[in-house]
Formats: structure tokens, C-alpha cells, sequence
């Protein structure tokens, strides 16, 4: 097995590094770039914990080998608050709703909404649940998941 | 995880130039969505010493409109074929089946032609393709050929392709005016769901309802996925009956078992596959 | 009564970490040095374990433990007969025989495949009736009749025979529920580390019972349990499950850190979760009704056998909450429960969400619809007829005094009726489902009460320790564990209101087993009730403290002060005052105070007599009723949930937020359970092996949910609140069995209901 160079761009950062071939995109983001909250929950594509936007699209992580992910630009958690600290309206508004219980779901949930606003500012409740369709939480019953997107929504149109 | 080399394809002839030189000992990942979890769970062929990916092939990834014909690259992602206005209009059926396979992340990475050549039971575009009558080019090396999709599946899993083969376009006529066409799918739950059985139908009728054109494919429904073409007889050329509706359903019911056995599933399937018919029938023919 | 803190929909105190990713959960820790590990499973259900060969797996490069029942230092068997490593016999697939530790991820996978076990096949019992069967195999030799010690709980009251000659109508049924997978999104993960400065070894990972874990780490290791300090990190849900097969990380990590000197990271892959971790335990449940034509129901007999699996720590206990609930929220004069854990060569049962109501009330309301249209009535009015009310006995023979335990079932069966528009929708819903089209739609009815914490399963005590620190910041730590669903946040909440403080200033610590005393487990809805009652005490001491202080600083008795908005001030008089932040500095730095208080609940045993089961069981009890509304297409079995309408009582709500987001993740896991989830296994054999498998809902499954909150005055917990985690798992299922019988006149009594158990009204066998 021959080691592959990989240049990968991560929340606005370029990282180029060596690693092995049947590594997952996931394996280098959380194990070294330490995207922590990047999450695994199954390995087969069927939770989302592990959702990161790959040139501006939601993908399982885990379903991603890392040679693959060469020369894309890659969006996780860490790359959504704003440079001073701030948080992103979706992460306002998820803390807002009360939509976060054990959290774990929470990065994966968040971009997934986050590619839906990017592509559609006022989606409509089906649009919502088609939109996190692809990530499993086990806490909440995604109602209050639902309302937080709607709140976010709302946000981002009055910051506009 | 198994382990390999990767190389990654940087155009068409490089992919093929290097398949050719693996002499099979390498194996395509396009979107990743079914390969992965073979990796995972070590399913990768002894012989295999290589992975060559080809999700950054560009030439490989479009839905082109050539009068009549419909022309669909195999790197064409599930969600492109979801969003594409060609295809919604020229055949939603396709349309219909990928926007309703598994996730917004499987279709942000899937791709049509992993779909054909992984040829899983329950691949939602397969029965799509083979009411449109695709054509599949493939090439090994520096030749090309041309099959029917009708003629491409050898059974579960298995495809009539050579290892250094690879799928490049998927190709079919547009709908006649006036067609109808239909996806239908029964899942376990609304996303995230493997079809338990799907089902493709196109239908033509003239004005005075005479059946001119009828397609029927359903999946996970026969080893070698297929149309049933004794039940499309059965309206050909004739002003439907409604009763006929269930008749079809049985009738392709009788094929599944005839050729798929009596198993676990077919006390749930049987019933269900002639009630999707008739339901799918019923909505896309005028009866009399 | 106004509250300034409570009662409020404040922000979840742990909520910003966990929206930018920052919070740590088990896997994202990792220590210098490290060794990953992983378990060698058996191969078979049953079978005698000839020879385990690890030399292979030892001599692959990178590999620095191969561990086995021979490398126990302390006891090999835990709590529930679990063995930290199978030796002479595995009695189901998820068995340890082995664990491998290696310098990467990959090498321990590759070691643990090159781990030899030579097995002898032995005869396995797979289900309830093969394990009660005569002559049946024994999955422990010493477990006659293939009964689980200590889990036959019975209760007896008035004269059940006597009830049944007095009964115009008698019905018997049976119904099944299947084993449930916690689906957790989080899988689980241990780390063991040698401790760094003391004789010891530190645990981290996601624990949902650090006390339990370390009370038996300690044993496998042969420690002192003031050695083992265990830390749960953040945990990526729990639901009961993470415990079982926590307990076995923690044992075999353990070891090995001690072994050899170095920190073991183990994080399960979702296989291996599904495989090794507990599930809601599957039941066979005989029923036998009687009632008066009128339907009032005079006698109730049940027997029920609970599936434990092939070791069990959980159904001593769930199978005695089940026998205080399995006659329902009723009044019924005549009846005699009994229920048995059942041991089998399969996954073992453990706590999840519920512990044993999920299935007790999936029977009683199936049976309580299977009687109203036996005896011609609504399922309305046989509710409203037999259901606990004010001044009513229970089957405890406690009584529900007005004021002592509140007993709202009535109101609140009238109210979600009319909120749903039950009458009127059953009416509408039935003449639309009369015709060809396959799609029917239909409404349904459960209620349920629960007793309050853990009752007579055990002592019910919780710790708190609260600390106000110089520049006024508060910081509190619980004994209880939180594990997503909010308990933290309500603590700060109670502590703030007791202290009159903002709750800005309150900060957590983690639970840590060397910090806090063991108060038990975080089980049964009791982190608010139990583990909130330790800090409102341990608030009031430091209350006390500061009035007392403040009563000096400012010359007037200090029974006259109270603090408000931050201000301790002489009732009204206003210049009589100090606040807060020039009060705490003067405390700790001038007086040399401790403003540190620990608070410990301690509500005492239950007293019960063990010849009837009776006695005071549960200090209180809350109650839920909910109406589903579905679709179900005749033709295919699929059956959507359109709208579920449901009311709780719950006391007092700390945080009405948090509250909804309980209720309606449980209603949703209620769902899942009722008509998506199954674990099947074939020969005893998981199939159902990740989530491709498990069917848990996604957001495209969801009903509409309204939810209406009833709150009641004199409880026990703190300001009256008692708990709320796990009601909102049990009404789903039944309510959805009876709105698919109102569709289609047809009763499907076995979980969950898919889509052949719909259509064909049996499951199929793969």
C-alpha cells in the first residue's frame, strides 16, 4: 500500500499531507486535522453524524475515501462560526429552539441545514425534513430540529 | 478497512489506459455509497490490488439532450439527476427514482452508473432504465461497445462486464408526447430506506385510450431485473379493463416466483407486487 | 407562586459547545501513548470454548496485549453474570473471548482476526418457549428451569377468581414485543488509563453509571473501589443502554492500561454496538380480562415472561416496575401478576427508556381497546370508566388522597379527546374507510401512569455539591449523570432559583466518581427528581450561610432576609440590604467562609410486602394520554403516523423547553418502536447489524405532535417536579395498534408493526 500526497482545502485552510490510501475522509479530518466535530455513528452513509460540505455539498464523510477529497474545499463544524467567535445564525437559532440534547447529531444536522439555506433562505417545512432526511437523531423526535432551521431562516433574512 | 493502492483518474483515456493496464487487478469508485461499505466489510476481490477513482473525471458527469435522444454520463450524481429540468421533462420516471434514493448525502455522491454496475436488487434507477430502454456505452481500452441495459444483468450483484470495463454513458430515447411514466417505491420508512420493491412504468395511449406503448419493470423482484412483457401485452393495442389492472399484477407476481422461488419474503411480496401493479396501472393508464 | 428561574424556557446550559462542535464526547479524547483495543466476539450462540491461541495475533508488529479470561486479576464474572472475558463457554455471539491492544486502529483489527478459538458447538435456546420448554438446555447450569435469579415479582390483590365469576365478559390474550435497540448516535467508547499520580486506573468514556462501572472495575481488577475514578464524558445519548457492555470496556480497558502501562481507547464500531449493548427486553405476555356488560373491569390476571438473554442485570428490577403497572391506570378490585425473566443464548435485555412500560402498556391498552369493542363501548368510555381518580386504591393498595398523589387521568382523557376531535374523527375516519380505497386512516387512544423514581427498586438517593466561587460564579456538580436530556440545565435552574441568582452564573462540573459520593444510578426519570432534590438542599444550606452572614454585615436577624433578583435584603425595608457580589467576597475572603454545600436526597426505603407485592411503591406517580392519528395503505402494509395528540402531568416544569423536547423525542422513539425497529436474528445470529438494518425514524416519519402540559401542586421533587424522561416513550406504540385497528379491524399484537405484520398479520422469518 503506497502512501498518496493529498492538498485538501478545510475551513478556508489548505492542508497537504501523506497519509495512507484506505483512510476516510472522516479518519484525517477528526484524526489528523483534530475536526473533532466531525462525528462517526455507523460507517455505512445511514446516520450523517459524519456530514461535512465537500465543494459545497453534504456528504457522508465515511463514504469518502481521503484521495478522493484531493484539491476539494471541505466545510465541517469548526468552520462555520464567524472570525471573532461568533455563531452562525443556524447555531444561534438551534440553541434557541432548544433543538440540541446529547449533541451528537448536532454538526452533521447543522450543515445539512446549512447546504439547504445556502441554496434555499426560506424553505418550506417539507423542504426542511427532506433537507436533514440523511441524519439520524435519536433525542429530540427532529421537531425541535425543524423549528430551529425555521428561526435560522428568519435570521439570516433579517441580516440580509 | 482492506488495503490498496489509489490512483486517481485525471481524464477519460487515463482512466481507461489504466484499467487496461491493470488488467483487472483494479477496481472503479466513482460516489463511493456502495464501494465503501464493501471495503468496510472487507468485500474487496483478492485480485484487487488497486482503487482508481474517477469522481474527479468531468467528462464523465452530464445530461445532454441530442434531439430525441437523452444522453446521461455515468458520473452523473443522484442529485443531478434529481435536479435536472432535461430529465423532468423527458423522463421524470428517472427523476422520480433518483430523487428517492436514500439521502441528500447518498445523492450528493452517488452516481448512475455505480448504481448500474453495483446492480443491487433494489437499485432504484434500474428499473427506471429499463422502462426507457436505455443503451449503456462502454469501453475497455480503446474500444467501445453498446448494450441494452435489458442485457447487461448476469443476476444479483453480477454484470456483464469485463473488469476493465468501464460504464461511460447511459442513453435513451425521450418519452413520446402524450406519455405517461410513474416511479413508485415501498419502503420501511421515508428516507434513508432500501426500495423493498420498486416499480418503473411508461405508458402511451392514443385519444381513443388504445394502449399504443406499455413498459412495466419492477425491482427486487426478479434475480436478473428485467420488464414484464407478458403483462405489457396484455394491454397492447387494446382499450384497458380494469380488470385487467390486477390480472398484469398477477401475472408478473407468477414470473417472480416462477423465477425467483418460493422464499422468506413471498407470502408479503406476492400480494404486494400485484397491488403496486394495479395501483402504478391505475394511475398512469386511462381504463375504459 | 412566581418563579424567576424556573418554570422558564432558559437556554440549555451545555448547548453552545455542542452547535459548534467544541464538547468532547468519548472518542474525541485521546491521551499520549495510547493503545487501541478491540474484542475478539464468539462465533457461536453456545459453545464450549476448547483453546484460545493468541500467538499469531502476539507476534504481529505493533501488537503489545493479547488479553483473556487467564489475565483477569480479580473477578471474571460482574454484576448480571456478565464475564469480563468468556473462559470455558460462550453463551451468545456478543461474548468477549478475547481483546487485542495495538499501537493503531488497523493492527487491532487485523490481531483480533488472527486470535484462534477453538469451539465445541452446544445446544442454544433462542427463545422464551424453547428456554421454559421441558428439557429444554441450560444457558448457566445453575439456572433451573432457565430462570433468571430474583426476577419473578408478583402482585396480588383482592380475589382474582373470585372477580372472574363476577365478570359477564372475559377476554385472554397474548402479545409479544420485540428487543429494541437504544440507537444511540453515539457508539460507545472507553478509555483506561493508569492513573498518573496514585495506585489506580482512570476511565473515561460514555458511561451512563460511573458508580456501578467502577464498583465492578474495581472487582475485575482486584482493587479498592477508591481506585478506580471513572468520568463519563459527554455522552452521544444513552437511553439505559450504555451500560452492560460499557461495564465489560471498562473491565477489559482497565486491565490492559494496568498491564501495560499505558492508556487503551476502545470505540465500538456500530456492529459491534449493536451486537454487545443491551436491548428493551422482549416480552410474551398472557392477559386475562374481566368485566361487567357495562364495562366496568372486575378481575385482571397476567403472566409475563420476560426475555433476558444470556446474562442479566436489569429484569430483577424492570420486571418489579413492571408488576406495580401491568394492571394499568385503573381501577381494577381483583388481580394477580406474576413475571419471570427468561434466560436465552441470545443479546440480553437491559434498561432502555421505559423499563418495562414500553411493553406493559403496549399489552394493557391494546387490551383495554380489545374489551371496549368486545363489550361494544369507545374506547373513550371504557377509559373514562375504569380510570384512577381521585380517592381510588391502586392495585398497591396505596390511595390516591387528594393532595398526596394527584390522579388527573380523567380531565385529561377529556381533554386530549377533544383536542384531537377523537369522537368525531373515529365517526368521520370509519365511514371514509368504508369504501375501495386502500388507504385508511385511523385514530387511537392510550393512557398510562407511572411511578415516580426508582421506588421499591431501590434506595433513591442523589448527590449535589454546589460552590460559589469569589467573583460569584456558581458552580454545581452532580452525583447523576447527564446524557442529553437537559438534567444540568434543570439543576442550574433549581439552584439559581433557590439562591436568587441569575442563572448566568452557574457552571457545571462532570460527574467524577473521586469528586461526588455514589448516589446511585441515573436511571428512571429521577435526575430532576432525586438528583434535583440533592442540589435545592445543598442551595438552601449555602442560602442559609449567606443570609446568616448578611444578617451580621447589615445588624438584623437574618430570618427577616431574603434574596431576590441578586439583592438580600430585610423584607420591606429597602436600605436594609447587600447584594450579591458584595456579599460573596466578604464571605470568603474576610470571614473565611466555605460556600460549599453538598446536598444529599435521601427519601428513604419503600416499604412492600413480598407476598402480595404491595405496599408504598412509588412515592408519586405522573400520568400521559395520547391519541394517534395514521394512514395505513391496505395493500402494502405501510403504515404512516399522521398526528399524535398527547397530555402529561408531570408535577412542576422546570423548563418547558426541555420538557417538549422529552416528551416528543420519546414519542417518536415510542413510534419507532412500535412500528419500524426490530433487531432480528436468525439462529442466533444478529441480522439487523447497523443502521441500514434498524429502521429508526428519520425526519421524514414524523407526525405532527401537540402537547399539553398539566402541572400539579405537592410533589415530592423539587418545587413539585417530578420526572419526565421516559413517559413520553410509552404511549406511541399502543395508541398507533388501536388507531390500526379502528383503519382496519384488524389487531396485530406483536412489535413492531412493519410492513408484513400489517398486512399479513404475522412477521416472516428470514
Amino acid at each position: 500500500m503506497k502512501k498518496i500526497r493529498v492538498s485538501l482545502r478545510v475551513n478556508g485552510r489548505i492542508f497537504t499531507l501523506e497519509t495512507d490510501p484506505n483512510r476516510r475522509l472522516i479518519d484525517v479530518l477528526r484524526e489528523d486535522l483534530n475536526f473533532t466535530g466531525v462525528k462517526e455513528g455507523c460507517g455505512i452513509g445511514e446516520c450523517g453524524a459524519c456530514t461535512v460540505l465537500m465543494n459545497g455539498k453534504p456528504v457522508n464523510s465515511c463514504l469518502v475515501l481521503i484521495g478522493q477529497a484531493e484539491g476539494s474545499e471541505v466545510v465541517t463544524i469548526e468552520g462555520l462560526k464567524g472570525k471573532n467567535g461568533e455563531l452562525h445564525p443556524l447555531q444561534e437559532a438551534f440553541i434557541e429552539a432548544g433543538a440540541v440534547q446529547c449533541g451528537y447529531c448536532i454538526p452533521g444536522m447543522i450543515l445539512s441545514a446549512e447546504a439547504l439555506l445556502q441554496n434555499n433562505p426560506h424553505p418550506t417545512e417539507d423542504l426542511i425534513k427532506e433537507a436533514i432526511s440523511g441524519n439520524l437523531c435519536r433525542c429530540t423526535g427532529y421537531r425541535q430540529i425543524i423549528d430551529a432551521v425555521k428561526i435560522a431562516s428568519k435570521k439570516i433574512a433579517r441580516k440580509e | 478497512m482492506q488495503e490498496f493502492d489509489f490512483v486517481k483518474a485525471k481524464s477519460l483515456d487515463h482512466a481507461c489506459t489504466m484499467l487496461a493496464g491493470k488488467r483487472g487487478r483494479a477496481k472503479v469508485i466513482a460516489g463511493g455509497t456502495d464501494l465503501m461499505i464493501g471495503l468496510r466489510n472487507h468485500r474487496l476481490s483478492e485480485e484487487v490490488d488497486t482503487i482508481m477513482d474517477i469522481s474527479g473525471v468531468g467528462e464523465l458527469a452530464y445530461i445532454r439532450e441530442e434531439g430525441e435522444l437523452i444522453r446521461i454520463g455515468a458520473g452523473t450524481t443522484h442529485a443531478e439527476l434529481a435536479l435536472s429540468s432535461i430529465l423532468w421533462e423527458a423522463a421524470p420516471v428517472l427523476s422520480m427514482a433518483a430523487k428517492s434514493i436514500g439521502s441528500p448525502q447518498i445523492r450528493n455522491r452517488g452516481t448512475i452508473g455505480g448504481n448500474i454496475i453495483t446492480s443491487a436488487p433494489c437499485a432504484d434507477t434500474v428499473p427506471a432504465l429499463l422502462v426507457l430502454d436505455a443503451a449503456l456505452l462502454l469501453r475497455r481500452g480503446e474500444s467501445v461497445r453498446q448494450v441494452q441495459i435489458a442485457d447487461f444483468f448476469e443476476g444479483p450483484y453480477r454484470v456483464k462486464a469485463a473488469e476493465d470495463e468501464l460504464l461511460l454513458e447511459i442513453s435513451f430515447r425521450r418519452l413520446r408526447d402524450g406519455a405517461k411514466s410513474l416511479f413508485d417505491k415501498l419502503t420501511r420508512r421515508n428516507a434513508l430506506a432500501k426500495a423493498r420493491m420498486n416499480i418503473a412504468v411508461i405508458a402511451l395511449q392514443d385519444k381513443n385510450k388504445v394502449v399504443k406503448d406499455l413498459r412495466i419493470s419492477l425491482g427486487s423482484t426478479t434475480p436478473i431485473p428485467c420488464r414484464f412483457t407478458d403483462a405489457e401485452r396484455l394491454f397492447l393495442g387494446k382499450v384497458p379493463r380494469r380488470e385487467d389492472f390486477l390480472k398484469a399484477g398477477q401475472i408478473i407476481s407468477s414470473e417472480m416466483v416462477e423465477k425467483s422461488g418460493y422464499r422468506w419474503s413471498t407470502d408479503y411480496k406476492k400480494p404486494v407486487v400485484e397491488a403496486l401493479t394495479a395501483a402504478a396501472l391505475k394511475r398512469v393508464l386511462k381504463a375504459e | 407562586m412566581s418563579y424567576k428561574v424556573i418554570t422558564r424556557p432558559l437556554k440549555r446550559i451545555d448547548a453552545r459547545e455542542k452547535v459548534t462542535g467544541e464538547a468532547k464526547f468519548g472518542a474525541d479524547l485521546n491521551f499520549s501513548g495510547q493503545l487501541y483495543a478491540k474484542t475478539v466476539y464468539s462465533r457461536y450462540p453456545h459453545a464450549r470454548v476448547l483453546s484460545i491461541n493468541t500467538e499469531k495475533a502476539e507476534a504481529l508488529h505493533g501488537v503489545e496485549a493479547v488479553i483473556t479470561a487467564a489475565d483477569v486479576p480479580g473477578e471474571n464474572e460482574l454484576f448480571g453474570r456478565f464475564p469480563v472475558f468468556a473462559e470455558k463457554e460462550v453463551k451468545y455471539t456478543g461474548d468477549g473471548v478475547a481483546m487485542v491492544a495495538a499501537t493503531s486502529k488497523s493492527i487491532a483489527e487485523k490481531a483480533a482476526s488472527l486470535v484462534e478459538v477453538e469451539y465445541e458447538e452446544l445446544p442454544a435456546v433462542l427463545t422464551i418457549e424453547e428456554a421454559l420448554a421441558h428439557g429444554a438446555a441450560l444457558v448457566h447450569t445453575d439456572a433451573p428451569g432457565n430462570f433468571i435469579e430474583n426476577t419473578h415479582h408478583l402482585m396480588r390483590a383482592g380475589d382474582v377468581e373470585r372477580g372472574f365469576e363476577e365478570a359477564d365478559i372475559i377476554l385472554e390474550k397474548t402479545y409479544r414485543t420485540q428487543f429494541v435497540e437504544h440507537g444511540y448516535i453515539e457508539p460507545e467508547v472507553v478509555i483506561a488509563l493508569p492513573e498518573p499520580y496514585r495506585r489506580g486506573v482512570e476511565i473515561h468514556g460514555s458511561i451512563q453509571n460511573p458508580y456501578s462501572i467502577r464498583e465492578n472495575v474495581a472487582r475485575a481488577l482486584n482493587l479498592r473501589i477508591s481506585e478506580v475514578r471513572v468520568i463519563p464524558g459527554n455522552l452521544g445519548g444513552s437511553f439505559g443502554g450504555k451500560d452492560e457492555s460499557v461495564m465489560l470496556m471498562a473491565a477489559r480497558t482497565a486491565i490492559t492500561a494496568l498491564k501495560t502501562g499505558r492508556p487503551v481507547k476502545m470505540v465500538l464500531t456500530r456492529e459491534e454496538s449493536i451486537l454487545e449493548s443491551a436491548k428493551r427486553h422482549s416480552y410474551k405476555a398472557k392477559y386475562k380480562i374481566g368485566a361487567r356488560k357495562g364495562g366496568t373491569i372486575v378481575a385482571l390476571e397476567n403472566t409475563i415472561y420476560t426475555q433476558g438473554g444470556a446474562y442479566n442485570n436489569k429484569a430483577r428490577f424492570a420486571n418489579w416496575r413492571a408488576s406495580v403497572h401491568a394492571a394499568g391506570p385503573y381501577r381494577i378490585p381483583n388481580v394477580k401478576t406474576d413475571l419471570y425473566g427468561v434466560y436465552t443464548n441470545t443479546i440480553y435485555g437491559g434498561a432502555f427508556r421505559g423499563f418495562s412500560a414500553p411493553q406493559v402498556v403496549f399489552c394493557n391498552e391494546s387490551l383495554m381497546d380489545e374489551l371496549a369493542a368486545e363489550l361494544g363501548i369507545s374506547p373513550k368510555e371504557i377509559r373514562l370508566k375504569n380510570c384512577l381518580k381521585p380517592g381510588d386504591e391502586l392495585v398497591t393498595g396505596q390511595v390516591l388522597r387528594p393532595g398526596k398523589i394527584p390522579a388527573p387521568l380523567k380531565q385529561m382523557i377529556e381533554e386530549v379527546c377533544s383536542r384531537s376531535d377523537f369522537d368525531r374523527k373515529r365517526e368521520e375516519f370509519s365511514a371514509g374507510n368504508s369504501g375501495d380505497e386502500p388507504v385508511k386512516r385511523g385514530i387511537g387512544l392510550a393512557c398510562t401512569f407511572r411511578g415516580t423514581g426508582l421506588g421499591g427498586e431501590g434506595i433513591d438517593t442523589a448527590g449535589a455539591t454546589v460552590t460559589i466561587e469569589k467573583d460569584g460564579s456558581v458552580n454545581i456538580v452532580s452525583n447523576l449523570n447527564e446524557m442529553g436530556q437537559g438534567m444540568r440545565t434543570a439543576h442550574a435552574q433549581i439552584v439559581a432559583e433557590t439562591l436568587g441568582i441569575s442563572y448566568g452564573r452557574i457552571t457545571f462540573s462532570p460527574t467524577d466518581t473521586s469528586v461526588v459520593p455514589d448516589g446511585g444510578p441515573t436511571v428512571a426519570s429521577r435526575g430532576t427528581l432525586a438528583g434535583g432534590n440533592a442540589m435545592l438542599i445543598a442551595a438552601q444550606k449555602l442560602k442559609e450561610r449567606l443570609l446568616m452572614e448578611a444578617g451580621k454585615i447589615l445588624n438584623c436577624s437574618w430570618e427577616g432576609l431574603v434574596i431576590e433578583d441578586e439583592i438580600i435584603q430585610y423584607r420591606g425595608k429597602e436600605k436594609l440590604s447587600i447584594t450579591f457580589d458584595e456579599l460573596i467576597p466578604r464571605c470568603i475572603m474576610e470571614r473565611g467562609l466555605t460556600l460549599s454545600a453538598q446536598g444529599w436526597y435521601n427519601p428513604g426505603p419503600e416499604e412492600l410486602d413480598p407476598e402480595t407485592g404491595r405496599g408504598n411503591a412509588y412515592p408519586s406517580y405522573i400520568y400521559g394520554c395520547a391519541v394517534a392519528e395514521i394512514r395505513v395503505n391496505t395493500l402494502t402494509g405501510k403504515l404512516d403516523v399522521d398526528r399524535i395528540t398527547a397530555a402529561y402531568e408531570l408535577g412542576r416544569v422546570i423548563n418547558p423547553q426541555i420538557v417538549k423536547g422529552q416528551l416528543m423525542g420519546g414519542l417518536i422513539q415510542g413510534m419507532g418502536y412500535g412500528i419500524m425497529e426490530d433487531t432480528e436474528t436468525k439462529e442466533g445470529y444478529l441480522i439487523t447489524r447497523n443502521f441500514d438494518e434498524l429502521m429508526l425514524p428519520t425526519s421524514l416519519d414524523i407526525p405532527e405532535i401537540d402537547i399539553i402540559l398539566y402541572e400539579t401542586d405537592q410533589n415530592i421533587g423539587p418545587y413539585g417536579a417530578k420526572g419526565i424522561g421516559e413517559i413520553g416513550v410509552e404511549l406511541s406504540a399502543p395508541a398507533i395498534a388501536n388507531a390500526l385497528f379502528h383503519a382496519t379491524g384488524r389487531r396485530v399484537r406483536e412489535l413492531p408493526m412493519n410492513l408484513e405484520r400489517v398486512l399479513l398479520g404475522r412477521a416472516l422469518k428470514r
